[in-house]
This record gives C-alpha cells, sequence and structure tokens, in this order.
C-alpha cells in the first residue's frame, strides 16, 4: 500500500511537470503582455520585464518557475495585485478556500443523495417512483449549471427575494443554497442515474439469485449485497467529478459573484498575469490527482478483488 | 393430461379406446414425410443486427418521443430560418427590447395597412440603415403580374404598398402619413413597366408584419431568428465535435489496443496524462491564445478550408481544435477495452490461424461489434461538446457577435435577466430540450444496440 | 410411492414467460413426485425448461415468468399459495439450491464466510455469532475444504472454482434442507473436479438424508447420483423412470437420440456418435402435435397433429410417444 502510494505520488509529480509545461507554453503563446496598456510606454515594459525576469530565454523562465515550486515559492502577481505573493492570492484571501468550499459541499450532496435516489429508484423500479426519479434525473442532466444558477438566481432572488442575490464569500448557510445547488444538481442526477443503472445491474447477477435463493430478505438483498457492488461503478466516476466541479464552480462563482478561484483564473487568464494562471493550473491540477488517487484507495476498500498494484488503467 | 396418463396404458386399454379417444385412423400411423415435418415447424425469420436494433428502438416510447422531438429542433434550427423574414444579425432600430409577440410603433402602424390594400413593403421596417432600399431597378410579383419599377431617395421611410384594385396599384405611401385605423392620408404613384430592366432586383411583399415571437433583444434583432441560427450553431459543434472525438479517438484506441504491448503502455499513459488535466483550464487558456491567429489565418486564407472555417469563426473552430486535442480520450478507452475484449474472442482468434490480414481483422470482425458502443458514445458526446461551447460562450469566450449560440444567447439574456427574463428562457429551454432529447435517443441507442442485452 | 413417503409433488404445472413477442410456455404441465432421500436428475438441452422448473419450486421465478397453473405440494403444503415472506423463509431453510456457475454465483465483495453465515442467521435470528461461525466452519470441513478457519475470511476470487463449488454446497446444506436442487453443478468445472464434486454431492446425500433434484443435459452425470431421471423437452417431461431402465430400456426416441449422442467408455469405443439432428422448436411458436416430431426419425402422421399421451410401463416408468400406441395396437390387446 505504501509503496503504490509513493509510486502515485511520483508519477503525479511527473504529471504536474508536464501539465506545468503545457500551461507555460499555452500562457506564453497568448498574444500580448501583462504590462501592456495605453499608458505604459516602451521604457517602462521593458523595465518591468526586466524586472519579473520575462526578457530571460523561455526555457530559462521555465526552469525558474520548476525550482521555485519546488521550493515552495508560487511567484508574485504581475498584474492583478501586482507584487503580492500569488500564495498569499490563492490561499490567505480566501479564494481557494471559497472553491474548496464549494466544491466539497456540492461533491458530498451528490453523493449523499445522489446515491440513495439511486437505489430508491433501483428498488422501487417500474413504480411511479421510480417513473418520477427517472424523469427529475434525465431533466437534471440535461439543465447546463449556468442556466439552473441564473433560473434559481431568478426566482429565489429575484422575484421572490428569499435570498441575496449575491453569495458573496459564503459565510452563512443561506448563502450556500443557491450556488450549492446549481453546482450539485448535476452531479446529484448523475450518481443517482449511475447508481440505479449499476444497481439494477448488479441485480440481475447470478450472486443475488444465489442470496435470494438462501431466503435473505430483499432489503437486505439490495442494501447488503447489490449496493455494495453496484457503488464500485459510482466511485470510479467521482475522480472525474471532481474536475467538473471545478468546470461548474467557474460558472457558479461568476453568476453569484463569489471570489473564488475560478473567476480569478479567468481574470487572470483575460489579464495575462502568467504567476497566477500557473499557479492557478498547478492547484487545480493537483486537487484532481489527489482526489484520483483517493478513488483508487476508496475503490480497494469497496472491491477486494482489486489489489492496489496491478489495477488495469 | 393427468386423467390421460392414468387412463392409457398401452398394454391395459383396448387400442379401441384409443383411437376413439383420439379419432384415430390407420393412416395416422403412417411416416411422416419430411416435407410434411418441416411444414410443422414455423421458421421464425431471421433478422438483421441493425434491423432487429431498429424494431426495439421503435419499441421504446420515451426514445422514439425523443428522437420526434429532436427532429422537430432539427426543423427548427435549419429549416426555420427560411420562414422568418429576420436574420440573425439584423438589427431592426426601431424594433428594440420588444416583448413576445410585441410590436414596436413602427411596425404596429405597418400591420394596421393589412386590412386596407392587398400586400406592402416597408423600408421602416428594414434592418440597417434606413435606406434598404438604395436606387436602382426593382420589380415585384404579385397576382400573376409583375411591376418592375425605379426607386428614389423617396422610398426612405415609406411603405410600397400594392392595392390591385385601386386606381394605382402600386403607391408609395409615407410612414407619417400612415393614420392608427390603417388608412393613409396620401400617397405617391410609383411609375411602373410590364418587363423589369436587366439586372433589377426582386422584392418581396408582404401582406402581414411578421410578429417577433421571440420579442427582440438591445440591439433590435429578432430573438426567434436568433436563436434558431443559435441552435443550428449549437447543433453543428455538437455533430461536427462528436465526429472529432469519434476519429481521433477510435483510431488511437483501436491503434493501441491492436498493438498491444510497449506501444499500449505509453499510449495509455498519454490518456491518464489528459485525464488528470482539469481541461477547463486548458481550455480557457487555449480559447485565448487560438483566437487571434485563427482570425489571422482567416483573414489571410479567405478561400478554400479557410474560408469556409473563417464562417464559423474562430471561437467555433478553436472549440473542434479543443475537441481534438483533449476530449477523445474516453473514446479511445472505450475502444481500446472493446478491442482488447474482441481480441480475445475465439472467432477473431479462428480468424487469425487462418492468416487473415490486420486490416481484414478490423474491417470483418471489430468494427462490427464495436460499432454499438461507438455509435452510443458518440450520440452522448454530442451534448457533451454542446455543453461545453455554451460553457464557453457564457465565460464570453465561444462564438462571438453578431453570430450566436445558445450559450452566448443565454449568456447575453443574462445581463439584462432582472428587466426581460423570457430573453433567458427561449435559449435556455432550446438547449435543454436539445441535450435532453439526444440523452435520451443516446439512452434508447444503448437498450437496441447492446447486444448484452439481446435475449 | 405412498402419500406419506412423497416430499415434493408437482402436478401439472406450467410455467410461461410473457414476453412482448408473444407468451413462451417453458413448462408446459409437468408432472412429478419425489420421495424422501431420493435423487432425481432432470435432463434436456438448454431451454427445454428444467431450470425454470426448478425456480418455480424454489421460488425464483422473475419476471416476465409466471406459474399459470398446476400445483406444488412440499410436505403436503400448497407452494403456490405461499406470501412472500413464507416462501423467504421456505428458500434455504427447507430447500436451497446451487447453481452452475460457481465463479459468479457468490458476492465478490464478501467473504466466503460472511455468506455462509447469512445463510444461518437468515432464518434463524437468534443465533449467535460464534456459533454461527462454528456452524460455518463445519460445513465447510465437511464438504472437504482444509484450513476451513482461515478460508472463512478469505474473498471468492481468493478460492478456486472447485472451491467455491464446494462453499456454495456447504452454504447450501448449512440448514439442513430437505430437498435441494442443483442446477448444472458441474458443467462449468474442469472434468476432474467434476467428479471430486459429484462423489461429495453422493456421500453429502446419504449422510445428510437429502434429497436432490438434479438438472443437468449431461447423461453421465445423471447415471453416476441418481435414482430416477426425468427427460425434458420443449416444456414438457417426454419419458420418467428408474435410472436404470432410462439407460437400459429407453422408450422415447428422444431419450434414445440424447444416449446415442453421448460417448460411453464401457462400450465399443469404435462405435459412432449419432448427434440429434435439428434444433429445438421455437417456443413461441410451438408445433401443434409432438414437440419433438420435427427432429424425430420416425415421425408418424399423427405425430404431427396430436399431442402423445402418456404410456405407462409400470414401475414409474411413463413415456408420451405415439409409436408406443402403434405398437399396442399392432400386437393387439393385452400382449403381455
Amino acid at each position: 500500500m505504501a509503496s503504490y502510494i509513493l509510486k502515485r505520488i511520483l508519477a503525479a509529480i511527473g504529471t504536474l511537470l508536464i501539465i506545468m509545461a503545457i500551461t507555460f507554453f499555452l500562457m506564453n503563446a497568448i498574444p500580448g503582455n501583462p504590462f501592456l496598456s495605453e499608458k505604459a510606454s516602451p521604457q517602462a515594459i521593458e523595465l518591468a520585464f526586466k524586472k519579473y525576469g520575462l526578457d530571460k530565454p523561455l526555457i530559462v523562465q521555465f526552469r525558474n518557475y520548476v525550482s521555485n515550486y519546488l521550493h515552495g515559492d508560487l511567484g508574485v502577481s504581475l498584474k492583478m495585485q501586482e507584487g503580492t505573493d500569488v500564495a498569499k492570492i490563492l490561499f490567505q484571501q480566501g479564494k481557494f478556500d471559497l472553491s474548496i468550499k464549494l466544491g466539497i459541499s456540492a461533491l458530498v450532496l451528490a453523493v449523499l443523495i445522489g446515491i440513495p435516489l439511486g437505489c430508491i429508484a433501483a428498488y422501487r423500479r417500474g413504480t411511479w417512483l421510480d417513473g418520477l426519479l427517472r424523469v427529475m434525473t434525465t431533466v437534471g442532466v440535461a439543465i447546463p449549471t449556468f442556466v439552473l444558477a441564473t433560473l434559481l438566481l431568478a426566482v429565489l432572488a429575484v422575484q421572490l427575494r428569499w435570498l441575496d442575490p449575491k453569495s458573496g464569500s459564503l459565510t452563512d448557510f443561506r448563502s450556500f443554497i443557491m450556488p450549492v445547488i446549481s453546482l450539485s444538481s448535476y452531479y446529484i442526477c448523475y450518481v443517482a442515474k449511475l447508481t440505479r443503472t449499476s444497481m439494477l445491474d448488479a441485480i440481475n447477477q447470478d450472486y443475488i439469485r444465489t442470496a435470494r435463493a438462501k431466503g435473505v430478505k430483499t432489503r437486505v438483498l439490495v442494501l447488503k449485497h447489490a449496493l455494495r457492488n453496484s457503488l464500485i461503478p459510482v466511485i470510479t466516476y467521482l475522480g472525474p467529478v471532481t474536475a467538473g466541479i471545478i468546470t461548474g464552480s467557474f460558472v457558479v462563482e461568476s453568476t453569484f459573484q463569489i471570489p473564488g478561484l475560478g473567476k480569478y483564473f479567468v481574470q487572470s487568464v483575460l489579464n495575462r498575469d502568467y504567476p497566477v494562471i500557473m499557479a492557478t493550473t498547478v492547484v487545480l491540477s493537483a486537487l484532481v490527482i489527489v482526489m484520483n488517487l483517493v478513488v483508487d484507495i476508496a475503490y480497494r476498500l469497496v472491491d477486494p478483488r482489486i489489489t492496489l498494484t496491478n489495477r488495469e488503467g | 393430461m393427468k386423467e390421460r396418463f392414468a387412463k392409457i396404458s398401452p398394454f391395459q386399454v383396448d387400442p379401441k379406446e384409443i383411437e376413439q379417444a383420439f379419432g384415430l385412423n390407420s393412416g395416422d400411423f403412417e411416416a411422416a414425410s419430411e416435407t410434411e415435418k418441416e411444414s410443422v415447424v414455423e421458421k421464425r425469420k431471421s433478422v438483421s443486427y441493425w434491423r432487429d436494433a431498429w424494431r426495439r428502438f421503435r419499441a421504446n416510447t420515451v426514445s422514439m418521443i425523443a428522437l420526434f422531438v429532436f427532429i422537430l429542433c432539427l426543423l427548427f434550427a435549419f429549416v426555420g430560418p427560411s420562414l422568418v423574414p429576420y436574420g440573425y444579425g439584423d438589427q431592426y432600430r426601431s424594433s428594440q427590447k420588444l416583448s413576445p409577440f410585441e410590436l414596436s410603433k413602427d411596425e404596429a402602424k405597418v400591420e394596421a395597412l393589412s386590412g386596407h390594400c392587398d400586400a406592402f413593403y416597408a423600408t421602416a421596417l428594414q434592418p440597417g440603415s434606413l435606406t434598404a432600399i438604395k436606387k436602382g431597378d426593382y420589380f415585384i410579383r404579385f397576382g400573376g403580374k409583375t411591376y418592375a419599377f425605379t426607386a428614389s431617395k423617396a422610398i426612405e421611410k415609406s411603405v410600397i404598398v400594392l392595392d390591385v384594385k385601386a386606381e394605382e396599384p402600386l403607391m408609395l405611401v409615407k410612414m407619417s402619413d400612415i393614420q392608427d385605423d390603417g388608412t393613409w392620408k396620401k400617397s405617391t404613384p410609383i411609375e411602373h413597366t410590364d418587363t423589369p430592366a436587366e439586372g433589377a432586383a426582386e422584392i418581396k411583399l408582404i401582406s402581414r408584419v411578421f410578429p417577433h415571437v421571440f420579442g427582440t433583444d438591445s440591439a433590435g434583432r429578432d430573438l426567434m431568428a436568433r436563436t434558431m441560427y443559435g441552435a443550428q450553431v449549437s447543433i453543428i459543434i455538437g455533430i461536427s465535435a462528436a465526429i472529432i472525438v469519434l476519429l481521433i479517438g477510435s483510431v488511437y484506441g483501436a491503434i493501441s489496443g491492436l498493438a498491444g504491448g510497449a506501444v499500449d503502455f505509453v499510449m495509455m499513459r498519454i490518456v491518464e496524462l489528459i485525464y488528470s488535466i482539469p481541461e477547463v483550464l486548458i481550455v480557457l487558456l487555449l480559447q485565448v491564445v487560438l483566437k487571434d491567429p485563427l482570425q489571422a489565418w482567416f483573414d489571410a486564407h479567405k478561400t478554400g478550408i479557410g474560408g469556409m472555417l473563417g464562417d464559423l469563426g474562430a471561437g467555433i473552430v478553436s472549440i473542434f481544435i479543443t475537441f481534438a486535442l483533449l476530449y477523445w480520450v474516453t473514446m479511445a478507452r472505450i475502444v481500446r477495452g472493446q478491442v482488447l475484449q474482441l481480441r480475445k474472442q475465439e472467432y477473431v482468434t479462428a480468424a487469425v490461424a487462418l492468416g487473415a490480414t490486420s486490416g481484414r481483422i478490423i474491417k470483418r470482425h471489430l468494427l462490427p461489434n464495436a460499432v454499438g458502443s461507438l455509435v452510443i458514445t458518440t450520440c452522448l458526446q454530442i451534448p457533451s461538446a454542446i455543453f461545453l461551447e455554451s460553457f464557453l460562450s457564457f465565460l464570453g469566450l465561444g462564438v462571438s457577435a453578431p453570430m450566436a449560440s445558445l450559450g452566448s444567447l443565454c449568456s447575453d439574456a443574462l445581463e439584462t435577466i432582472t428587466l426581460f427574463p423570457h430573453r433567458l428562457f427561449y435559449p435556455a429551454i432550446m438547449l435543454t430540450v436539445i441535450v435532453l432529447t439526444l440523452n435520451l435517443i443516446g439512452d434508447g441507442l444503448r437498450d437496441a444496440l447492446d447486444p448484452r442485452l439481446k435475449k | 410411492m405412498r402419500e406419506t413417503d412423497t416430499l415434493i409433488k408437482v402436478e401439472d404445472l406450467r410455467v410461461s414467460f410473457f414476453t412482448p413477442a408473444g407468451e413462451v410456455k417453458a413448462v408446459d404441465g409437468i408432472s412429478y413426485a419425489l420421495g424422501y432421500n431420493e435423487v432425481m436428475g432432470v435432463v434436456g438441452e438448454s431451454g427445454s425448461g428444467k431450470s425454470v422448473e426448478a425456480y418455480s419450486i424454489i421460488g425464483l421465478l422473475q419476471n416476465p415468468g409466471r406459474v399459470i397453473g398446476g400445483s406444488i405440494t412440499f410436505e403436503g403444503e400448497d407452494l403456490l399459495a405461499y406470501t412472500p415472506e413464507q416462501m423467504r423463509q421456505f428458500r434455504g431453510n427447507k430447500v436451497s439450491m446451487i447453481f452452475q456457475n460457481p465463479m459468479t454465483c457468490l458476492n465478490p465483495v464478501y467473504t466466503i464466510g460472511d455468506q455462509l453465515m447469512e445463510a444461518l442467521t437468515c432464518h434463524d435470528k437468534s443465533i449467535s455469532r460464534q456459533d454461527a461461525r462454528a456452524r460455518a466452519i463445519e460445513m465447510l470441513e465437511l464438504v472437504g475444504i482444509n484450513n476451513a478457519d482461515k478460508r472463512m475470511d478469505q474473498y471468492p476470487h481468493e478460492f478456486s472454482g472447485g472451491m467455491r463449488q464446494r462453499a456454495m454446497i456447504a452454504m447450501a446444506l448449512i440448514c439442513k434442507p430437505k430437498l435441494l436442487i442443483a442446477d448444472e453443478p458441474t458443467t462449468a468445472l474442469d472434468v476432474t473436479i467434476q467428479a471430486q464434486i459429484l462423489e461429495l454431492m453422493k456421500s453429502l446425500q446419504k449422510q445428510e438424508n437429502t434429497s436432490i433434484i438434479f438438472i443437468t443435459h449431461n447423461l453421465g452425470v445423471v447415471a453416476e447420483i441418481c435414482d430416477r431421471v426425468s427427460v425434458m423437452y420443449a416444456g414438457k417431461i417426454v419419458e420418467q423412470g428408474n435410472v436404470n431402465d432410462i439407460f437400459y430400456q429407453p422408450l422415447h426416441p428422444y431419450t434414445r437420440g440424447l444416449l446415442a449422442s453421448m460417448p460411453r467408455l464401457d462400450e465399443d469405443a469404435h462405435e459412432r456418435l449419432i448427434p440429434i439432428e435439428g434444433t429445438p422448436i421455437d417456443l413461441l411458436n410451438p408445433p401443434k402435435g409432438c414437440n419433438f416430431a420435427p427432429r424425430c426419425k420416425d415421425c408418424r402422421k399423427i405425430c404431427l397433429r396430436e399431442k402423445p399421451p402418456y404410456a405407462d410401463f409400470g414401475d414409474g416408468h411413463i413415456s408420451a410417444c405415439w409409436l408406443h400406441f402403434m405398437e399396442a395396437m399392432n400386437k393387439g390387446v393385452g400382449a403381455e
């Protein structure tokens, strides 16, 4: 187990390096530079380039990024908060916190609501309840996050005035409601659909027939024998979900005016604030990679057939 | 059955009884011929895979309804624009910010004309500059007759009115002369002949003002035309992206699965790498990176492929590039999985043993077997591409005005959500319905094509 | 057989599957009785309804399958009148079942011990964990699994195919059922393992006094273990009798065909195997006459028109074929 995790961490560092390289290449390919503006004189730009080392060859710049990152130094912002430590912007100004809070709430909701809904639908398959849940989940995965977010905004905040349209820094429960619902609804529905399908799949397996032949109660059959097996595909899905939730959070953050990581990333791209782009990409990628590792370990807990060392890619 | 079982024992019962019970006669125990034997076997027609799949798909009511609704969406998106007289990019200056079916003042005035003449053409209602008809030769066809004339500047802010029964059938009425009840104070006859001059342009008269069914936006663009066009763009993006993903993913996956060994290992590590990149970050970067160079390239290559892609716009093309770079991995994995699974099948081993070439094996054995899951995955890829495009448009990175996609329409509508909520409603519903029906069709295809469910 | 000796009695059982394409009569009026401590083989090719018949006894029929007629009486009680809860308590307790594929029949995510003990605890709530565990270990030892204590905590994937089938048998017998239904229990196993499992079942049957309904398409297995044999074709029992009659005096053309298509080690090794030609009938559109007629080498005109009644040859040996009546008529009454 320990050696497996070590191996995965080494692979993760490799992956991160490649992601850094891609990001570095792409952000330098964006036309223009952070200091370009109507007021800036060519001399001033040149000075700024020198100051931040942008005049050096690209390969040297990249090497500097890597070595600084290895020392835990994420550099300083060039434009948006000129001169401020990027690490400080991301972690101390609460941007990372906000996105994580939002993402984790949505993920937890997806699991805690999605899986039981899927179970209920499978357990009561063919009934009106199953039908209702199927309609809800099918529609749920067809509504884009931003449409749902705006609908909530229009109805709950603008028309009914129950909630504040600006969620701000997510300080109290009420401010969580709209962003978390809009972010998680797609995943709740998807997880519910997935659970239902894999549950029905499991129910048709031979071992369920064996358990039935033993005289096991239907409830136990579903909750014990079928559920644990059907969780396997659901867990597989949770890895990509993390990446998806980051996507969703971009939209949700901009709709509800939450000053989180997603919004900041979009701004940093538009402003060509290189160190911020790089740091955000690396932090979010690391998050996805860690999540994938967690999923693989969770896999092991649910399915004894998988030994971590030889899981098929 | 039980009674017969008890009674009839050939060694205890008189055969006469049996004869009577079953109405037997001696001929019954003659040997039956082969043809007689065959005639009692009702052979079930052997059905081809696709016909069988189609039968199962048809039996699935939900999927059939979804297919029907999707076809309606296609008609709306592709046939609709030719039925609506408004263009997606045309700005009607007097018709800004209208609610659904609301007519602007000018339109209401012109509409009132409809009871008082046969047909009309209002330059004031035309998009852009007020002199929609420049000086030159024009002709009108109406009721089997042709009216050719030369327009002058006087046509500005006026309506060409055709009233066959009147003394002067073709006349020009100034907007300011039209009264609320649809009559006009004065008119100027237009001199006309029966034969149009060479190169004259036709003007299509209308007998009613076409309503703005979805209303108009702040720039005076007709929202129904824009929604139709946006749906068209979204569907084209979805299908093209799905095809790109299908091509790249299946080729990559097939190579990886067939080659095996070190090649497979390296190719799959690349797939894993792409999997762990938070795509959206890279997509956002790519969009920004590609936009200007692509635009520059389009400007330099106005003909051929460059021109074609240029019509789509840099935003859409960079979405295609993004899909080509990042989104094929799922497809590649599925295809590789299929290939590996099929490679293990005996019939493939048998074909290899018989000396079939790889190309033949792919064509004859792997493709027909994998086609089901390819179709399903491709079908479900379309909504995800539409989603991605709308997401990018929402963040202001997708298509650029005056072009529209469902995502950009939603995004535009958001700015005025408090004042005009209906503007969000139509594109959002359209987007949801398209994605929903495609998902349902995909589910139906999965049920119909998945051989595991075949009984 | 006296009524009191009868463990289970099936009379004119009919099971149909209602598919969108129409009604499939999977079991079309079969009757038999099985005594205590008796082993009956049910033989037939796939699709002959032999498994469906077994599933209806144990109440495992799933949609769209339904019992549409007949009766099943177990120790004098009408099983078809049981409520689902009564049926659940009956399953695994009085009657248990083992299945064809031991690789997929055990839940991969629970230990063997857990699954064995579950079979006990779902019928006896009061049993303590220690007792259940002890009983499970005892059963594993009984079916010949070494290191049973250690094996209890292993997962199915850590067992070989033969071992899993042994565990399945242990699980089926843990509640000391009166009847064990074995649905092709050796088909998926290697030949050497097959013999071991058969041997095990035979000795356990003697030891535990369990009746067995042994479903198989393999006549060799039948000869090994069964007292009586029912031969099924297309939802009907075509011939029934004790194992010697079936093997040495087969009467029905189908049974004869089956025997001719089976390799025999005890006879002339040069004898050619004769396959039964044709394919089983389409149960969606069964023929009007005898189901086997289209494949029968000795088919008569009547066979295509009327379903044959059973002819009783004494000692429980019955066969449903028109040829028997033809012979009887040719010989005249009382040919004995």
